[in-house]
């Protein structure tokens, strides 16, 4: 179990990493869009690969954020049975939440998406917009994404085990994100 | 395993709901249902694997679609403006501006919800801001507990529909509908909301004046211009924040997610005009922005795996049919789907309903001759109420939870009840007036409520918007013109 809860302390540090990267996205993205928005409407200066690099910002932000947000606990639950059961019980929600319905999710859309990046990757796909950029690279972060999806789905599970075998505490507990 | 197609929708729409209840995160709960039906189709020779594979190509097109940036856009705005103590200077320069009037912390209360709801389009943070500030102020000065609670939860969840609001751009993601089309019909509703709280206000003070006592003057600690330059300082930044955003989406100027990204910006601009714009702040606003952008991202992946499956086994049709022979036409249809809604809401929060009933509702509601549009409002005028009614309502568990412990629970809660009374009549008025809503849209698109079971798509519906660079949008235009053919 020891050895287990390492690997899970080692997904976990990986994924808080990446998603200091998926932090930055939003600042960037942002940054970007408003500074389009400004110089083609200010300036009449417009660039496709200006245009589409703040949603491949956007999307590496969610496909490298959603681990870590697994990790936080915030993906949001209907919570009327989930809220009113005991701790025990919700352990075992997410253990066989885990294994039931995350992973098999995650590793078959995964797993399906590997072709996508390939055979984009294999033609050199580019942009069907004049100036516009690559498609392979930003296509790796569909298979990536749910690799570590895949990864802290696994972490979660060992920790809900260990947990439940007393052997671990949980640093974060549900909560209804704001909205 | 062999199960009839007639019986594989319903089926799914209730291992759904089996699904979801259990409580585990909603986003791979969904996808969960759709792999295992799914994979039951395709045993059962309804589909074959070729449906599955298109299932990278969406999550793709969930990446590429632009609109969808205005999410974490809107709510680093958000997230900024929270933070940066802009509710707090505002309450307090209203509050002295309109304390003295009988009733007059509560229209505070209200004018301020309108112009947070506009900027930071969060629930949380205008409760929690105004709980915090007014409430104390309103209790010292003996208003009514039921009455002062219930003002602030219900003007802190005005939010969700004044544009320009993010679960608007989500609606009008999922119906198909240009952005700028549903802001502006939002105006009118918008408005007669708050004018809806304000009477209320008025009513209460003169039927009961003692629950809304006018403040001693001593209460103004400053008077006169400074007062006024005060107000103005709240105010004037905001007001401009809101044009940068909503005046160029509606005029076309900007795609609504450059609005956004702008809005984002000057949120930044704000906050260090008011010297509040630190590192920490900035910090925080990318995470918790990163994680629920992620979050709700999620929630669209896991339900674009769940309607690919479930259109694979004509689902569509089935909601469809069930929906459209719903006795007494469009306003049956209305009625029924509204309560439906109302009540989903109880358990359901807004992004679960926009990504996993919209979907299901739009094609009936277009295929009877609904306005979209209109649709789209009232909806949100109606999701409104979900913030609101005991015992689940959002509004009222932020409340509860920075109220000064005297405060009872009770008197949350039934302080709510005239104010979903209230939203509830606000749905009825949109339900019976939809020029109130169409009037706002470009006039070549305007609608004859008395004809409107022979409304005809305007394949020019969005021209003039701002969606034009976008493929997805032309794509939903194009499905949008050809209603009864649903897109496999």
């Amino acid at each position: 179990m020891q050895l287990l809860l390492r690997l899970s302390g080692l997904i976990d540090a990986l994924n808080e990493r990446l998603g200091k990267i998926a932090d930055w996205m939003v600042l960037l993205s942002c940054l970007v869009s408003a500074g389009n928005a400004m110089l083609r409407y200010g300036f009449s200066i417009s660039s496709n690969a200006w245009l589409e690099i703040q949603w491949y910002m956007f999307g590496v932000m969610f496909m490298l954020g959603a681990s870590y947000t697994l990790a936080r606990n915030e993906h949001v639950r209907v919570d009327i049975v989930y809220g009113n059961v005991s701790e025990r019980t919700q352990l075992w929600i997410d253990l066989l939440g885990g294994i039931l319905f995350l992973l098999p999710a995650t590793i078959i859309i995964g797993w399906l998406s590997w072709p996508v990046f390939h055979n984009s990757y294999l033609i050199n796909e580019g942009s069907s917009n004049a100036g516009g950029l690559l498609r392979w690279p930003i296509k790796f972060f569909l298979p990536l994404g749910f690799a570590l999806l895949t990864l802290q789905g696994i972490s979660e599970i060992i920790k809900r085990t260990a947990a439940l075998r007393g052997e671990y505490k949980l640093a974060s507990k549900y909560e209804k994100p704001l909205q | 395993m062999m199960i009839p197609l007639a019986w594989m929708a319903p089926l799914m729409f209730g291992g759904l709901i089996v699904f979801m209840l259990i409580g585990y995160p909603v986003s791979f709960s969904l996808a969960a249902v759709g792999l295992f039906f799914g994979f039951i189709g395709i045993e059962s020779g309804f589909f074959n694997f070729a449906l599955l594979q298109a299932l990278p190509e969406r999550v793709f097109g969930i990446m590429a679609n632009d609109l969808l940036l205005a999410i974490p856009f809107f709510t680093f705005m958000g997230t900024i403006l929270e933070r940066c103590g802009l509710a707090e200077d505002l309450l307090d320069a209203m509050g002295q501006l309109f304390g003295p009037v009988r009733g007059g912390l509560a229209y505070a209360v209200i004018m301020v919800g309108a112009v947070l709801g506009a900027i930071t389009g969060t629930v949380a943070a205008s409760v929690i801001a105004m709980g915090l500030i007014s409430l104390p102020i309103m209790m010292r000065y003996g208003y009514d507990m039921k009455l002062a609670t219930g003002v602030i939860a219900a003007s802190g969840t005005i939010t969700q529909l004044i544009p320009p609001s993010l679960v608007l751009v989500v609606l009008a993601d999922q119906l198909g509908r240009s952005v700028g089309d549903l802001y502006a019909g939002a105006i009118g509703p918008s408005i007669i909301q708050v004018v809806l709280f304000c009477l209320y206000i008025l009513g209460v003070s003169f039927v009961k004046p003692d629950w809304v006592p006018a403040l001693p003057k001593e209460f103004r600690t400053i008077t006169g211009w400074p007062l006024v330059a005060k107000c103005l300082w709240g105010m004037v930044p905001s007001l401009i924040l809101i044009f940068l955003v909503l005046g160029t989406i509606l005029m076309g100027l900007a795609t609504p997610t450059e609005g956004g990204a702008m809005g984002a910006v000057g949120a930044m601009a704000l906050a260090a005009m008011h010297r509040r714009l630190t590192w920490p702040l900035l910090r925080q606003g990318m995470e918790s922005t990163m994680r629920i952008s992620s979050m709700v991202i999620f929630i669209l992946i896991g339900s674009t795996v769940f309607s690919l499956v479930f259109r694979g086994v004509d689902g569509d049709l089935w909601i469809e049919h069930m929906l459209t022979a719903l006795p007494g036409g469009v306003v049956g249809f209305l009625i029924f789907v509204n309560i439906f809604v109302f009540f989903l809401a109880f358990f359901l929060d807004f992004f679960e309903i926009a990504f996993i009933i919209i979907p299901l509702l739009a094609p009936a509601a277009a295929h009877i001759g609904i306005d979209l549009v209109w649709f789209g409002v009232l909806l949100c005028v109606n999701m409104q109420t979900s913030f609101m009614h005991p015992p689940f309502g959002f509004a009222l568990f932020y409340l509860r939870g920075i109220a000064p412990p005297n405060v009872k629970s009770s008197d949350i809660y039934w302080g709510a009840f005239p104010w979903v009374f209230l939203q509830l009549l606000m749905a009825l008025i949109v339900i019976l007036w939809p020029e109130l809503v169409t009037s706002w849209i470009d006039k070549d698109v305007t609608i004859d409520p008395s004809k409107i079971q022979i409304q005809i798509q305007n394949p020019d519906d969005d021209s003039g918007t701002s969606d034009q660079d976008d493929p997805d949008a032309l794509q939903r235009q194009m499905q949008d013109s050809a209603p009864t053919q649903p897109a496999r």
